[in-house]
């Protein structure tokens, strides 16, 4: 049985009086511990894709099943706790954070929110989380502004893994990373999935990243689905306009899933 | 503490500064320097300034010591200028945050009630007031503070409102932070800074609506007040013109004082944040 299920669903703006659908009649399915990539050029939808279906803004129309149950009914406590199951990684992970913070705050509010440790053992559980994504656990003292953008991306995901999730959505988490760095986030991010068996949503307009990380892809072209499918077949020969198109303008596609 | 030394760089900001630090010892000091009760008779009745040594601003209609009275109005004035600045600030900074953290309907009431007090002179909604519960140290304050919160809630909502669309904010939605905790923990912290730089503003307003409100007899009956020395020195006005000039002057240098260090306050942060 699927994690995620979205159907049908639909988000319009309105551009200068017009209305325009920025997602269209979208369905996808994500199942458990899978990668699914979600790529389109700039605009396509995606990242009003990833706020529909963290409920940060609401659908006009379709369906979104996450666990088993109607995602879009909960509302109020029963959405903050439902949440613990459904977490986000950021682009910018300096803007992700409140420019106050510290990172044992960061860790700390969402096993506080969820009631998942006592204040007294909250300490030692920051500090495994930040070992656990590869960061030193005296880094907790710092304020979040002090650390590498690296350091700061690790953190964001040990934010995103504290409260034990089933999927998280990555809109272009790695996008603002230098290569190097990317390289190692991704290790993680595979490494994480293959421990604790979570799925992605991975947003990203870079296909070879895709192409490292994905089970399967799903290409948007103006809010909907141009084409998808397994990954490194879509990728290797795809048959869309746009699937064409962002394959001849990505850069060397020759880094394959480690 | 470390700023403090740049945070007074111009020399505006330092003569603002030392004018505050004066009212401050002598707001302090009052008890100490002249014990007792600062409204007893201490001599005989318009008595000049400079002729008894131990009366040196001589003493107004009733005998009373005008430099006992300075003193002590003084703490009046900054006790009731910094509380009701802070009441201020205060309620406009949680209703602004409200209003621009909740939007829709919440947004519309609470705005349509700030218009409302903002409609109304905030001096006349002072003296409305306290007329109507009764002149007492408290009340003046609510009363200053009632007036005076409408521009710090405009600053904060508007604040409000550009942050709420920022990352760290749906951030701490999707961690399953309580609407009140990310308004009140999250973003007001982001939107005092624009809201902090009106306090000088408000509290050399403040000083100034408590002053007038004694002058015209509604402030605390049981408190040496500057705005009630200059209304009793208005009726001898032409004789002993030193009984109403004495506390003007330490109220313009009082409201100048919080206006220049409050201003310095403001380019050395803005200077700050400019730089980084
Ligand atoms: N809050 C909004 N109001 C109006 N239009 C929006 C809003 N958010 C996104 N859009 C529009 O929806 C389209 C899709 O945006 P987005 O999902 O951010 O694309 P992507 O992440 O793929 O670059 C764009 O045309 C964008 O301008
Ligand atoms: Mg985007």
């Amino acid at each position: 049985m699927s994690l995620l299920t979205v159907s049908n669903l639909a988000k319009r703006y309105d551009s200068g009086g017009k209305p325009f659908a920025a997602v269209d009649d979208l369905s996808f399915e994500i199942n458990p511990a899978e990668t699914l990539a979600l790529a389109g050029p700039s605009g396509s939808g995606k990242s009003t894709i990833a706020r529909l279906v963290l409920r940060l803004i609401q659908p006009d129309a379709g369906r979104i099943d996450f666990e088993g149950s109607d995602f879009l009914a909960l509302t109020g406590a029963a959405l903050r706790a439902r949440r613990a199951r459904l977490q986000m990684v950021f682009q910018d992970p300096l803007a992700a954070f409140n420019p106050r913070a510290t990172v044992a705050r960061v860790l700390d509010d969402p096993l506080r929110i969820h009631g998942i440790a006592s204040r007294a053992e909250r300490p030692r559980r920051v500090a495994a989380l930040l070992e656990r994504v590869g960061l030193n656990a005296g880094l907790a003292a710092r304020a979040i502004h002090e650390i590498s953008g690296g350091q700061r991306q690790r953190v964001a995901i040990a934010r995103a893994i504290a409260t034990k999730p089933s999927l998280i959505v990555l809109d272009e988490a790695v996008s603002a990373l230098d290569v190097s760095v990317r390289g190692q986030i991704l290790e993680l991010l595979i490494d994480l999935q293959r421990q604790e068996r979570i799925a992605y949503l991975f947003i990203s307009h870079d296909l070879g990243v895709i192409r490292a990380v994905a089970h399967r892809v799903v290409l948007l072209d103006a809010g909907r689905i141009a084409e998808s499918g397994d990954a490194r077949a879509v990728i290797a020969n795809p048959q869309s306009a746009i699937g064409k198109a962002l394959v001849a303008a990505a850069p060397r596609l020759t880094r394959n899933r480690p | 503490m470390k700023r403090l030394p740049h945070l007074f760089r111009s020399p505006e900001a330092i003569a603002g500064a030392l004018i505050l630090a004066l009212l401050a010892a002598m707001a302090l000091a009052a008890p100490l320097l002249f014990p007792g009760d600062p409204q007893a008779i201490a001599g005989p009745a318009l008595l000049p300034p400079f002729q008894d040594w131990s009366l040196p601003l001589g003493t107004d209609r009733l005998g009373r010591d005008v430099l006992a009275e300075l003193f002590h109005g003084a703490r009046t004035s900054l006790a009731v200028g910094l509380a009701a600045a802070a009441a201020a600030l205060l309620i406009g900074a949680l209703v602004g945050t409200l209003a621009g953290f909740a939007g829709g309907l919440v947004d519309e009431v609470l705005m349509r009630i700030t218009d409302a007090f903002q409609t109304v002179p905030s001096f006349l909604l002072a003296l409305a007031f306290v007329s109507i519960v009764g002149p007492s140290l408290g009340v003046v304050v609510a009363a200053i503070a009632l007036s005076a919160w409408t521009g710090p809630a405009r600053v904060a909502r508007a604040e409000v409102l550009s942050i709420r669309e920022r990352d760290y904010v749906a951030g701490a939605r999707v961690i399953g932070m309580h609407p009140l905790e990310i308004a009140f923990r999250e973003v007001l912290p982001n939107a005092l800074p624009p809201v902090l730089a009106l306090s000088s503003v408000i509290v050399a307003a403040a000083i100034l609506t408590e002053a007038a409100l004694s002058f015209l007899g509604l402030g605390d009956p049981n408190r040496v007040t500057w705005g009630g020395m200059i209304a009793e020195g208005r009726t001898v006005l032409r004789t002993a013109p030193f009984l109403s000039i004495v506390p003007g002057v330490a109220l313009v240098l009082t409201v100048l004082g919080v206006y220049l260090a409050g201003e310095g306050v403001v380019e050395s942060t803005a200077m700050r944040r400019s730089l980084s």
